[in-house]
């Protein structure tokens, strides 16, 4: 038997039906005073009715529309937890998956969009793997499963046994979202079930033999023997350029920017200021940046320590990007943001991106 | 399953002439025999006849895909190769385990625009081209004759042009092989000649290649060795076929456009569709009906669905139907 958490937010989606993007903050007022129609009951029963192994769980779930009013119907043994105020906020999620946390849940299943997985991602951080079942208006992070259905088999997966893997939570402006600008930063990484071709951006064919973990090995591989000694190197967020670091038995800054110069750590969790200095000391320079998944974005989002100031010093052609296959060929392009539009069109063009020790994509920035 | 609506292979739903099938039936009542290589002989003749080639230039094959890996093989050691992004995932998947150096060009929404100037920024050194004209999956033209001339004007460079589907398209290069030694042309006989089961395919070398392939002999199957030079001999009833097929794609496109979907133009018998719905092919599946979900290999979204016979694209057009209309309630 696995004990196994479910958490639902009540009120993500419901902007859609009506044309507002997302329901964070008082956004959802407006939606229900639209007419808006809560979706995440219907992905929440689609998930329950297709899990398999039921048989196999011991359910915790929250009262009322945050879990418990969608599992009664299902033959699935459950147990309440925590209580919640008619009107769900973020605070109660947090603290009802702390409440299941101390319970001793292993997965925590949670429905909802990019807002939902950046509170579960504050009370879950890496403590237990989670399944990520999209119910938003739009979800970019790539933590989610492609369905509410590929989500059951991500539960069974889990069930039956499976590794695990890192995935992205992005932290998405909504109020720029609504104005049609796509403004997002890595917010976290939360462990999923390594169910690849069932997961948003993760979604790499099987036949194509590497996992990301695998393919982020041996760009780092690649990259270290690749590296010279006499060049400093600045290494910016994500489990890529981590996976850099732990080649060289490094510790990293997950979402910093951090420095090496001749196998040592010379900068870490640097800001505009460290960097500049970093830059006045050595002669040879190099950024190592990966792309965020689902939107492309190298710089301007996430890495506001590559400032323009630092990139101009720098040079376009010092710029390394590297990222896994999966993520760089889901791409339509590489954006770029940094609030200085001269450095942006400098930026833009064609760059190629390494995607693997013998392998490298053409990818167009954009501005 | 024997009712599976088949549109995830960019197969002919039609079947070829009785006079081509009785060929290959010939073919079976010789079965424990090789085929003659005087008849292999003819089928090189009756293929560079329908090509316009001269036969020295023509490589057989059992389809166009060994060809391709062989290509990539014999080349790729002391040259870097260089595809797009997305394209015939065999080939890429071949070159991505062969090739000691791949260059992957980002084919982007929504006009899939091949930029030339990458082609030659990217051929300072020995390369090797690939391209598949239309390409798979998004049934665009990639590049013309001009754009191929300036590629083939280095010397450094083998283009080679997969044309699987030239004979929707019109647009061919093999006339040019003859000018061009270091230009070949890949072709099929799987797609509008409706001979997928036959798996033939061939090369139109240039001089560049034809050492390389001195030795690669392909004994054909005799079935498909007659199925195919019955076909060859007379390739009149792949033109109605191939009009049949446009004319599905139009009809098609329009409908699923009226229905929100965005539909990309296409050279091809297949189309690239846009849907928002990341389980589409997985819907479509459940209702019996195969489409290439790309979302895999490419950008998130995107299926690839090949047209079939009028009967079967209306009971695809119903299911996206019902799809969609039980995907927007739920949002
Ligand atoms: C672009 C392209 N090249 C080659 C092939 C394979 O052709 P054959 O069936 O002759 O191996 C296909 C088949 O789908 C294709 O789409």
């Amino acid at each position: 038997m696995k004990k196994i958490g479910l958490i639902v937010n009540p009120i993500a989606g419901m902007g859609g039906s009506v044309g507002l993007k997302g329901t964070d903050g008082g956004i959802y007022k407006k939606a229900l005073k639209l007419g808006a129609k809560t979706v995440t009951p219907k992905r929440t029963k689609e998930l329950l009715s297709y899990i398999k192994n039921r048989n196999e769980i011991n359910l915790v779930v929250a009262p009322g529309k945050m879990g418990e009013a969608y599992v009664r119907e299902f033959n699935i043994a459950f147990k309440l937890i925590g209580q919640v105020p008619e009107e769900t906020s973020a605070e109660d999620t947090r603290r009802i998956i702390g409440e299941m946390l101390n319970g001793g849940i292993e997965l925590l299943v949670f429905v909802g969009g990019d807002g939902t997985a950046r509170d579960v991602y504050d009370a879950v951080g890496s403590k237990i793997p989670v399944v990520a079942v999209p119910s938003g208006v739009k979800v970019f992070s790539s933590v989610f499963a492609v369905s509410a259905r590929a989500a059951a088999e991500i539960v069974d997966a889990f069930i039956e046994g499976t590794n695990l893997t890192e995935e992205e939570v992005l932290d998405i402006d909504e109020n720029a979202f609504r104005d049609n600008r796509l403004a997002s930063k890595l917010y976290g990484y939360l462990m999923v079930p390594n169910v690849k071709k069932l997961l948003q951006a993760g979604k790499e064919a099987s036949s194509m033999g590497k996992s990301s973990v695998d393919s982020k090995g041996e760009i780092a591989r690649y990259i270290v023997e690749n590296m010279d000694k006499e060049t400093l190197c600045l290494l910016g967020p994500g489990t890529t350029l981590k996976a850099i670091t732990d080649d060289m038995g490094l510790p990293k800054t997950l979402l910093g920017v951090d420095a090496v110069y001749n196998n040592r750590l010379v900068g870490k969790d640097l800001n505009e200021k460290g960097i500049l200095r970093l830059l006045k000391k050595y002669k040879s320079k190099k950024i190592i940046v990966t792309p965020i998944g689902g939107n492309g974005f190298i710089f301007g989002r996430g890495s506001k320590q590559f400032t323009p100031e630092v990139i101009r010093l720098v040079g376009r052609g010092n710029i390394i990007i590297v990222g896994a296959y999966g993520k760089v060929s889901k791409l339509d392009c590489l954006r770029v943001d940094t609030g200085d539009f001269e450095i942006d069109k400098l930026l833009s063009g064609h760059i190629k991106v390494i995607v693997g020790k013998k392998e490298e994509m053409v990818m167009e920035v954009r501005c | 399953m024997l009712n599976e609506i088949k549109l995830n292979m960019n197969e002919m739903p039609y079947l070829p002439p009785r006079e081509v099938i009785e060929a290959a039936q010939k073919g079976l009542s010789n079965l424990n025999r090789y085929a003659n290589p005087r008849d292999l002989e003819l089928l090189r003749g009756l293929l560079a006849a329908y090509s316009g080639v001269s036969k020295k230039n023509i490589i057989l094959s059992t389809g166009s895909d060994p060809l391709l890996r062989e290509i990539i093989h014999v080349f790729s050691r002391r040259r870097k190769v260089i595809m797009v992004n997305p394209s015939f995932f065999p080939t890429v998947q071949c070159a991505k385990e062969f090739v000691t150096k791949l260059i992957k060009i980002q084919l982007r929404p929504p006009e899939f625009n091949l930029d030339a100037d990458i082609i030659t920024s990217e051929t300072n050194e020995p390369s090797l081209v690939i391209i598949d004209n239309p390409n798979n999956p998004t049934g665009k033209i990639l590049i013309d004759r001009e754009m191929a001339k300036t590629i083939l004007d280095n010397k450094n460079t083998l283009l080679v042009v997969d044309e699987a589907y030239h004979e929707f398209s019109g647009v061919t290069f093999a006339d040019m092989v003859e000018e061009h030694s270091n230009l070949s042309v890949v072709r099929t006989l799987d797609k509008a000649f409706g001979l997928a089961g036959a798996r033939i395919g061939y090369l139109i070398a240039g001089e560049d290649f034809l050492d390389a392939f001195s030795t690669f002999y392909a004994f054909l199957p005799q079935s498909s060795l007659y199925s195919a030079m019955e076909a060859v001999k007379d390739p009149s009833y792949i033109k109605k076929n191939i009009k049949l097929t446009i004319k599905e794609r139009e009809r098609v496109g329009k409908k699923l456009k009226e229905m929100g979907l965005q539909v990309y133009p296409s050279t091809t018998n297949f189309l690239l569709i846009k849907s928002n719905i990341p389980s589409v092919a997985r819907e479509l599946k459940d209702k019996g009906i195969l489409v290439l979900d790309l979302s895999n290999q490419w950008l998130p979204d995107y299926i690839r669905v090949s047209l079939g016979t009028l009967k079967e694209n209306n009971i695809f057009l119903s299911s996206m139907k019902e799809i969609l209309r039980i995907c927007n309630k739920g949002e």
